[in-house]
């Protein structure tokens, strides 16, 4: 049981409902680990291999990303007796979260860089959403903004694909997006206009998008229903 | 010259890569190395980009050794399985293992710490040219590997090839 002993000795940053990410040197370059335990109140059979469906659903939709040129954590191994999945640490990053919370609160100009922010977003899930990946849990702690060298734009790296599936269904892509338009409004107050600005360039970026922007006005207002009689 | 990295999850495992180029006994090598008289994986440096593709290879096949999981059946073979982006073994040695007719070698040796650490042996089997593991990327292929590994411009446009390849070769079981 070799990982779980290395595993004890790594830096744990973050103690999830499913999983932990860890950070560690691994092969000599600095790494994550995610790795997925067993839940005691599901059936362990069923458990063992929903979590190495998640696990293998993981890598796939970040190698898919990958080939077609939208940055993610490149994978190193996985372990699938452990279900740890070791990638690169991006490096010289902060969540896209932080760099909202730390733009709003210094005032002047940051509205057209927050815009152009967005618009990068919208171009990067534009073209995910292309590829038929469904992230399945679009938040601005799941995207990573990378320094580049000295004055080179910073590059978008989205990662934390445990729960994306792939599927060419506009219904599960305006779902993903309406996913993140909840955790976006709520987590960065004010910034609705930021956000239109994401879907614009979302819609203006992909040939499919109008079945899908289609599909987040309905769910939309399936949301505003439910929470109406909730 | 040589390069060893002990492993972080296996810290008794330690791996050596030792490269050679003008090499002028390549096929009595690649005989000896069926014979079981050389303790080490003979890879065709012309395939590999970095010294890390190697360590990756080489931590995936002692992993899936302790679990008794190997689709071959030695350490050494487990290696230059590993090294190669499908799951048919006789196109990862065709591909990856040394044929007879190479100028140059990578020697992958897996040791335990418990041994003395002694490269002697091989390096006197070896009729070549000795040259430091980091100039790996002057022999390397990067036309044959992209080839191989099916890397597209777009790909190399979010990270290097040495990326696109350790990606493949972490992933393929599932793929
Ligand atoms: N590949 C990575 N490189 C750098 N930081 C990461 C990486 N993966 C996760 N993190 C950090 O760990 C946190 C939790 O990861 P996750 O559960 O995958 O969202 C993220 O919000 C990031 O701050």
């Amino acid at each position: 049981m070799a990982v779980p002993e290395f595993l004890s000795t790594a830096e744990l940053l973050k103690q999830g409902a499913e999983a932990r990410v860890y950070r560690a040197q691994f092969l000599g370059k600095p790494a994550i680990v995610k790795e997925r335990f067993p839940k005691r109140y599901r059936h362990s059979v069923l458990d063992e291999k929903l979590t190495h469906r998640r696990t293998v659903q993981e890598v796939r939709s970040i190698l898919r990303c990958r080939k077609a040129g939208i940055p993610a954590p490149v994978v190193y191994f996985v372990d699938y007796t452990s279900n740890c999945i070791f990638m690169e640490e991006i490096l010289r990053s902060t969540t896209v979260r932080d760099h909202i919370v730390g733009a709003q609160q210094s005032d002047a100009g940051n509205d057209v860089e927050l815009r152009l922010l967005a618009q990068r977003v919208g171009q990067t899930l534009a073209k995910m959403h292309d590829e038929d990946v469904i992230h399945g849990d679009l938040t601005t702690s799941n995207m990573l903004l990378r320094r580049g060298p000295q004055d080179k734009e910073s590059e978008l790296v989205l990662i934390d694909f445990g729960l994306s599936y792939i599927s060419a269904l506009p219904e599960d892509k305006g779902v993903d997006l309406y996913v993140l338009e909840k955790a976006f409004l709520s987590t960065h107050p004010n910034t609705e206009l930021v956000f239109e600005e994401l879907l614009k360039s979302y819609a203006a970026s992909s040939k499919r998008s109008p079945a899908v922007i289609k599909k987040l006005e309905e769910v939309r207002l399936r949301g505003r229903k439910r929470s109406m009689v909730g | 010259m040589h390069l060893t990295q002990e492993l972080e999850l296996f810290p008794d495992v330690r791996v050596t890569q030792l490269l050679f180029k003008e090499v002028k006994n390549a096929a009595e090598l690649r005989q000896s190395a069926v014979d079981g008289k050389i303790n080490g994986a003979l890879i065709n440096p012309t395939m590999l980009v970095d010294p890390f593709q190697v360590l990756v290879a080489a931590n995936k096949a002692v992993c899936f050794q302790k679990n008794g999981k190997m689709k071959t059946r030695a350490l050494s073979s487990e290696i230059i399985f590993n090294l190669s982006p499908t799951n048919k073994i006789s196109d990862a040695f065709k591909r990856f293992g040394i044929s007879d007719g190479d100028d140059c070698v990578m020697v992958v040796v897996v040791q335990d710490k418990s041994e003395t650490p002694c490269f002697d042996d091989i390096v006197s089997k070896v009729d070549g040219c000795q040259i430091p593991v980091k100039d790996i990327s002057l022999l390397s292929d990067h036309m044959k590997i992209k080839k191989l590994y099916k890397v597209t411009p777009q790909e190399e446009k979010c990270g290097t090839l040495l990326d696109a390849v350790v990606s493949r070769m972490a992933t393929k079981d599932v793929l």
